[in-house]
């Protein structure tokens, strides 16, 4: 598979504090790499070592399988990227703020109603950006991004402080960029079910380790499917089950089997039943993607 | 690289009021020796008496506020360019554009001399200007109105320096603002400072009464400083 970002043991030190430890991410080619971590896990000191602007205390940067260190600058000129709070001129408009990017990056002048388009801010091109809500300035700085069509897009947490609408028009336009625009793209959240709907990657990270990385199916693949049991005085009738050579998990007062074929399933109220335990309920249940999450996060290294 | 930088950085300086500071600061200099000699009535004629060579005289009286508004100016224009980029943090764009960080700081103090420059030349022109309507004589000194015009310039450079750093690498604009209310303090007291001190300098006095000692050190101190400045911005993580 063909990587366009590679770190090599990426560490980052604040003093004494470790912001990111040991740090391999793989981003293959065409992915939406979705980057997963809580507050403070070192998702924003990664992406900021990955644009050069921090310089990592250990390891080593490739993208585009380039050395970061030594080819930042033709690197850089591949890379578009919106990093937290989006960074704008507020006394400017929004088309001198393309403009002043535009004039660094070199880009035709074609390309600036282009990415205005792309993002709907046509209609405010002329208007200075201090009016703008949160969401304009957000789509802003997506804008500036791809002003120099780039082949890496990174954005760190672009739905943060977004309306829903706002939300939902972000994750098409982050869908439709690798398939329209041949882009990778390097995404950041805190929240699971925002990488959920757009990612085809993931990476997991805690306190500065990455402790997942795979492909969401794989992720998906992680939850994996439990049969609930309530019954009348559930302590015993574990240890009946168990008698019989049935291992099920004991877990507040509730049996989960792990085996879940129809007979099985069968043969378990069978035998509770003939047992004189009463089965209250038996239930599918389907841990959501955040319960893995939160258990790996939860673990600081639950791999 | 480095035009593309300028080009970028003279956009961004729009509507910001660094231009509208340019020409207010040499033209309110002038403006005080117009108010100097003319505001009061026969206060030209008693100025006139004072010495031998008019447009001298005028040119020394010009030069007392000059360093004054040149330090205020350098303070004030530097923090201005600084808070564009220092509003919404937006150094971290800028940083991670195919750019040198040394061309970063390299445009920013490029734009901010330019100014000065400009600002310099405006004072030679607006000195030049009521020395006319003053009629000092028909002699115009224009080398001695270029001396009195351009030497602060030079002689300021490394308090330029010295302020682009502290406001590009502070977060705290408390930080610069305090150096410039001590730089605008020394200046305004510049004749008891010792010659060492760079505030002293624009106001092109020494024991050596040679104001082009001033101007020397000026771009020395100035270069150096401003290298040390430059080599500091690029070490330093963007946050």
């Amino acid at each position: 598979m063909e990587y366009i970002v590679e770190t090599h043991n990426l560490t980052k030190r604040f003093g004494k504090e470790i912001a990111v430890n040991d740090l391999n991410l793989k981003i293959p080619k065409g992915e939406v790499y979705g980057f997963l971590g809580p507050n403070g896990a070192g998702k924003s000191t990664t992406l900021r070592m990955l644009l050069g602007l921090m310089r990592p205390t250990a390891g080593s940067v490739r993208i585009f399988g380039k050395d970061l260190k030594k080819e930042r600058i033709s690197i850089l000129r591949n890379v578009g990227a919106l990093v937290e709070n989006p960074s704008y001129y507020s006394h400017l408009t929004a088309f001198e703020n393309l403009e002043a990017v535009r004039k660094i990056v070199g880009a035709p002048k074609e390309k600036i109603d282009e990415v205005l388009e792309l993002v709907r801010l046509s209609k405010a091109a002329d208007k200075k950006v201090n009016g703008f809500s949160l969401g304009m300035k957000q789509r802003l700085g997506i804008a500036i991004a791809l002003l120099n069509d780039p082949k890496l897009l990174i954005l760190d947490e672009p739905t943060n402080g977004l309306d829903p609408s706002g939300i939902i028009e972000m994750r098409n336009l982050i869908k439709r960029l690798p398939k329209e625009k041949d882009m990778t793209v390097l995404i950041s959240s805190h929240l699971l079910a925002e990488i959920d709907q757009v990612a085809t990657y993931v990476g997991v990270i805690s306190k500065g380790k990455l402790i997942f990385q795979d492909s969401i199916k794989a992720m998906r693949q992680k939850a994996r499917r439990k049969i609930r049991l309530k019954v009348s005085d559930a302590n015993n009738a574990y240890h009946a089950l168990l008698e019989k050579g049935i291992k099920t998990d004991f877990r507040d007062n509730v049996i989960y089997l792990d085996e879940q074929s129809d007979e099985a399933v069968a043969e378990v109220v069978e035998i509770l039943v003939a047992e004189g335990y009463s089965v209250y309920r038996v239930e599918e249940e389907q841990p959501s993607l955040e319960d893995i999450f939160l258990k790996m996060t939860a673990g600081g290294d639950g791999r | 690289m480095i035009v593309k930088l300028l080009a970028a950085d003279f956009l961004k300086i729009k509507r910001k009021g660094l231009w509208l500071l340019t020409v207010l600061g040499p033209f309110g200099v002038v403006l005080l020796q117009w108010f100097n000699y003319e505001l009061v009535p026969g206060r030209r004629e008693w100025l006139l008496q004072r010495s031998d060579d008019d447009w001298l005289f005028y040119l020394q009286n010009v030069s007392s506020f000059t360093p004054l508004a040149l330090v205020l100016g350098i303070a004030i224009l530097t923090s201005l360019a600084a808070s564009i980029e220092n509003e919404t943090n937006a150094w971290k764009q800028l940083v991670a554009l195919p750019v040198p960080k040394m061309g970063v700081f390299l445009a920013k103090f490029t734009v901010l001399s330019s100014l000065l420059a400009v600002a310099s030349a405006l004072l030679f022109f607006f000195t030049w200007l009521l020395g006319i309507y003053l009629d000092l004589g028909s002699a115009t000194p224009y080398a001695e109105i270029a001396k009195f015009s351009f030497y602060p310039y030079f002689a300021s450079l490394p308090l330029l320096a010295l302020h682009l750093w502290a406001a590009t690498v502070s977060n705290n604009q408390g930080i610069p603002i305090s150096l410039g209310v001590v730089g605008f303090l020394f200046a305004s007291f510049s004749f008891k400072l010792p010659d060492w001190l760079p505030w002293k300098w624009p106001s092109l006095q020494n024991q050596w009464d040679e104001p082009l000692v001033n101007v020397v050190l000026g771009i020395g101190a100035g270069a150096i400083l401003y290298t040390a400045g430059m080599l500091d911005f690029a070490r330093r993580d963007v946050k």
